[in-house]
């Protein structure tokens, strides 16, 4: 038998290699270098076009104390502190009736499912301008009752609250994995319960939420990211007005970079907005080893 | 064999990448016997046009369709006209594409020959090495067509001429004259007027009904006119200093306040409450409801399209005797610091700005042109259309002065953050006092003059 050479060893053991480098260079280029060089740009007043002047903590500075700045960032965290728990709720509730055996309740799942499908487009955020402006559906319905509605979006007191339930209504994804979950769980500790007379909502809570634990804590997270990186609602509905009140900070990176040219303002903004949701992803990891029941490893 | 074949194929794609490159000047085409006829008036022949390489060019612009079409229209007589020069389009609205230009700019793509604005000279051509300097292809681009204060107007920092002015423009007010019939009064003439003609909207055509509407934007403008017309001197001087102070400011503000306080122009609350993108799309102002706009001078023709089939009747208004209008560059063109084919660029913007064909389809797509030879052409065509014609002369009329540039900067105008927004929005809503908010503009301007 002929005795691979040196050569042919290590080709036979690094060829997986071959195949990672078009990832490989793809993540190096398109993710690695823009990551690396934001954090860069962020110490610097990098201007897209006189380029960079001097370094700075100013633009870290000005996240904490530039008024317009502080506004987006609380109106951030009010819209993911809105818009997660209401949207898991909601996906969760209607997730818990469509697995009861009822009447066409494949009619439903779709039904319900179907604004995910929709819900990033850009068409649908323009629907939703449509629906809720002064002049829109919403307002002359409550019109023929003679009922002045609110201004859904010019009133800033409104405007974030609609934006968030853009993202509220499209729970589709979020029910369908709590759908399956659902489904997961085993009859007989219903059985066993009922026998011990134990009542709908102490099942739901003894038993449903435990068992279904690691996907609420799975769609947590995920919301969590998706919420504070929100950019097509408020870019396309209220372009972040009445009063900056739907700017975002995804929204306030964007004008910073591409309309003000700022990218060394826009590169901390960038940052601080990674760190708080590395800050919050984290903290979730870490609570978890005190609600999130799995069933693998000893119950935690 | 394989050795052959390899060589060979090298050799065609060689081939292949080089007449990618375009031109040679042994395909040099004479023009002549295509040359477009050209009128008396047209001193425009340039000097060298026999000559030229067939090349690519590669031209972009932003617009409307019936700019679009236009164009393609120009486009299509100049390759006729010029055989061997193809030129290929990029075109779409303005939404988004100064950002597009502005990456084209950084990776040094731009088109060889691209619409322009006034005011990217100073953000995208610092040094003069963004666009050519049109002097050094005068030999075939007729520049006597503009005056020497035109071409000076579009200068860069070493002199040069970076763009070419397509037209100047001004603002005016647009009124529509079916809703002022029904509520019984003569479209406004003086700042009285409009004042006046407000309670008579609300009492006689309702609440939902105004004279005027106004965005943030033009509220900054109209805040200019007004207090240029108090200080006779533009609010940003040519010099780069600001020429009011905070307390003419603060009176400006209080200016803006008046018209909504009198129902002759929406709060800002009530404008935004619509959500339409533009006023020509605005339901409000297509159905009358909102009565008057005030515009630049190169675009009636949209709010004309706009209400085509209402049966309501759009009329050109004169600018108020109470304000200072100014005018500036609506557009220009420019060609590329880095094209490969200036002189095939000059050629080009010649046959639409300064020759009888390009001129003729190009029309007032574009404003009325500032090209003398452009202006007598279309005006003893008779094809400058009414509402551009009357609207170019509303603005004449009022002696329009200088305009600085920088009172277009992104720190004051655009979506929020940026001074023009986000005040004249707070002060609307009542957030803010005159005083507060004439405070921030003044630290704005000063910023923005002391940063350039």
């Amino acid at each position: 038998m002929k005795k691979k050479t040196k050569w042919e060893s290590f080709w036979k053991e690094n060829i997986g290699f071959v195949f990672v480098i078009p990832w490989l260079i793809g993540f190096l280029v398109f993710k690695a270098y823009p990551f690396l060089s934001s954090l860069y740009y962020s110490f610097t007043d990098y201007n897209l076009f006189s380029g960079i002047s001097k370094f700075t903590f100013d633009n870290y500075v000005n996240v904490f104390k530039n008024p317009a700045e502080i506004k987006s960032l609380t109106t951030t965290f009010k819209y993911a502190f809105m818009t997660v728990p209401l949207k898991l709720v909601f996906a969760l509730f209607i997730a818990y009736i469509l697995n009861f055996k009822i009447r066409g309740v494949n009619l439903f799942r779709t039904a319900y499912y179907i604004p995910s499908i929709l819900g990033g487009s850009v068409a649908i955020a323009v629907l939703w301008k449509a629906l809720f402006n002064d002049d829109g559906l919403i307002r002359m319905f409550f019109a023929n009752f003679g009922i002045d509605a609110p201004h859904f979006l010019s009133d800033p007191s409104w405007a974030l609250f609609m934006i968030c339930l853009l993202r509220v209504w499209q729970f589709g994804s979020a029910m369908v994995i709590f759908l399956a979950a659902l489904k997961g769980v085993p009859q007989d500790l219903y059985e066993a319960a009922s026998i011990d007379g134990a009542g709908k909502w102490k099942q739901f809570f003894s038993i449903t939420i435990p068992l279904i634990s690691p996907v609420i804590f799975y769609n947590l997270v995920t919301q969590l990211v998706q919420a504070f990186q929100e950019f097509n609602g408020p870019y396309i509905i209220t372009k972040g007005g009445p009063l900056g009140s739907t700017t975002l900070m995804s929204l306030l990176i964007y004008n910073n970079a591409f309309t003000a040219y700022q990218m060394g303002k826009a590169s901390a903004q960038a940052w601080v907005l990674f760190i708080i949701l590395m800050f919050f992803t984290i903290l979730a990891f870490w609570s978890q080893n005190h609600w999130v029941y799995y069933a693998d490893d000893d119950g935690r | 064999m394989k050795k052959h074949l390899v060589t060979l194929l090298s050799a065609f794609l060689a081939a292949s990448a080089l007449a990618g490159c375009g031109s040679s000047s042994a395909d040099t085409t004479p023009a002549a016997s295509t040359e477009p006829e050209t009128t008396v008036e047209t001193a425009a022949e340039p000097a060298d046009a026999a000559a030229y390489e067939n090349c690519t060019l590669k031209f972009d612009w932003w617009g409307g369709d019936s700019r679009h079409e236009a164009t393609l229209a120009a486009i299509a007589a100049f390759e006729e006209a010029y055989p061997g020069i193809t030129i290929e389009t990029n075109y779409g609205a303005w939404s988004d594409w100064e950002t597009a230009k502005a990456a084209e700019y950084i990776s040094g793509n731009n088109p060889d020959v691209q619409q322009t604005n006034f005011d990217w000279i100073g953000k995208y051509d610092k040094g003069g090495n963004t666009y050519l300097d049109l002097n050094t292809v005068s030999d075939v681009l007729d520049l006597s067509q503009w005056s020497a204060t035109e071409l000076e107007t579009c200068s860069d920092e070493n002199g040069g001429i970076a763009g070419l002015p397509v037209s100047i423009t001004g603002r005016t007010f647009y009124w529509d004259k079916t809703t002022f019939d029904a509520a019984g009064i003569d479209t406004p003439k003086t700042l009285e007027d409009l004042l006046a003609a407000g309670p008579v909207f609300q009492e006689k055509l309702g609440d939902n009904y105004y004279p005027l509407v106004i965005g943030e934007y033009d509220r900054a403008i109209l805040m200019a006119f007004y207090l240029q017309a108090k200080t006779g001197k533009p609010i940003l001087a040519e010099d780069n200093t600001l020429t009011v102070t905070e307390a003419d400011l603060q009176e400006g503000f209080e200016f803006i306040k008046s018209l909504e306080d009198a129902h002759a122009i929406p709060t800002e609350q009530y404008i935004l409450g619509e959500g339409a993108d533009s006023m020509d799309k605005s339901s409000r102002f297509i159905n009358g409801e909102y009565a008057g706009i005030f515009e630049w001078d190169s675009s009636p023709k949209k709010y004309l399209s706009a209400l085509e089939g209402t049966g309501n009747e759009l009329v050109v208004g004169n600018v108020f005797p109470e304000l200072q209008s100014y005018q500036k560059v609506s557009l220009m063109f420019s060609i590329s610091a880095k094209t490969a084919h200036p002189k095939e660029a000059a050629l080009f913007l010649n046959f639409l700005l300064n020759e009888k064909d390009g001129i003729e389809i190009m029309g007032t797509e574009r404003g009325v042109p500032s090209s003398k030879v452009a202006f007598s052409t279309l005006d003893s065509e008779g094809a400058i259309d009414w509402a551009t014609s009357e609207a170019h002369n509303a603005v004449l009329d009022s002696n329009p002065i200088y305009w600085n540039p920088l009172f277009d900067n992104s720190a004051l105008k655009g979506d929020s953050p940026a001074l023009y927004t986000d005040l004249f929005d707070q002060y609307s809503y009542g957030m803010i006092t005159s005083e507060q908010a004439a405070a921030q503009l003044y630290a704005g301007y000063q910023s923005v003059l002391a940063s350039n």
